[in-house]
């Protein structure tokens, strides 16, 4: 399986595909807590915001395509 | 400044099972010996819009030399970072799947370089409808990438200046030692817009070919699905997965 950008999230990542319906919730939550961490870390948020800032009128039109 | 590729393509794979790969496509390298150059792959968040029943799903991936290596000669390393390490792009992919309408739609770009080059790829996949399903399913693609360059247009802004972008364009650098200075010459040198147009032409030279082998990979995964089905593929993974333990 491929890796997470950050070492410190893989563990959980790993975790989420091997667990029951249950635990998964749980997992998705701590690993994506970990990621929102290191995406921080890397200022790769703000890169998100950018693209999705850039891409909201985009976003509108290309999703209303079907209905 | 800005070029379009459109392509069409049909996968001999029912959707359910296409939508399926789209998702796994990354996910080992046994599975997919076209996506070596992907180094991880994150979801951000995943959820189905109880109203609508889709399912939207946002992922980041980092893929490695994404940059084709003729633009990254053509840049001076004060904006590539001259660095192996820097020559990795972080893709942002989002995709929405309806699976009682029968399509899904997704859109992956790049998150940094975007100054230099941004790369949007869009893509829509339909199943065709009811009377092809009788015949075990086909799952139509449409790709369409766009290729917009902004060097020197916004390249300030990234860098947080946004102000002095338009003066610093119309007056010429009077602080020939700073950065901003040394691009203004390199970009005027040139000619900006013969860059940007020489950047869009490499890079969608560069995607089409790419696009081949991302299709490719995609059979591969589809093949895989058709002959061991979703249990066999996880199976795999999971080898995958404790192989790589094993090496560390």
């Amino acid at each position: 399986m491929s890796q997470s950008l950050a070492k410190q999230c893989n563990d959980l990542k790993e975790g989420i595909g091997t667990a029951d319906n249950n635990e998964c919730s749980t997992l998705f939550k701590e690993y994506s807590s970990c990621l929102q961490g290191a995406l921080k870390e890397r200022g790769i948020d703000r890169l998100l915001e950018d693209a999705r800032e850039d891409n909201k009128e985009n976003d509108a039109a290309f999703l209303g395509r079907k209905k | 400044m800005v070029l379009t590729h459109t392509t069409n393509h049909t996968y001999s794979h029912p959707f359910p099972t296409v939508t399926l790969a789209f998702f796994l496509r990354y996910c080992s390298p046994q599975l997919n010996p076209f996506a070596s150059h992907v180094l991880s792959t994150d979801t951000i968040s995943s959820h189905v819009d109880p109203e609508t029943g889709r399912l939207h799903t946002t992922r980041i991936h980092l893929k490695k030399s994404r940059m084709p290596p003729a633009i990254m000669k053509l840049l001076p390393t004060s904006l590539t970072g001259g660095g192996a390490a820097d020559k990795a792009s972080y893709i942002l992919e989002s995709s929405v799947v309806d699976m009682r309408e029968g399509w899904m739609s997704t859109e992956s770009r790049n998150l940094n370089f975007v100054g230099v080059l941004s790369v949007v790829e869009r893509q829509m996949y339909v199943a065709p409808r009811a009377a092809d399903h009788a015949s075990g399913g086909t799952t139509d693609v449409e790709t369409k990438v766009v290729f917009r360059s902004r060097l020197g247009e916004r390249i300030r802004d990234r860098l947080g200046h946004p102000s002095s972008a338009a003066a610093a364009t119309a007056a010429a650098p009077t602080d020939s030692t700073s950065n901003h200075g040394q691009q203004d010459g390199w970009l005027s040198r040139f000619g900006a817009r013969g860059v940007q147009r020489t950047i869009e032409s490499l890079a969608s030279t560069k995607t089409q070919d790419q696009l081949g082998k991302s299709r490719e990979g995609m059979r591969m995964i589809l093949e895989r699905l058709r002959q061991t089905g979703i249990i066999g593929v996880l199976e795999l993974r999971k080898m995958a997965r404790e192989r790589s333990m094993d090496a560390v």
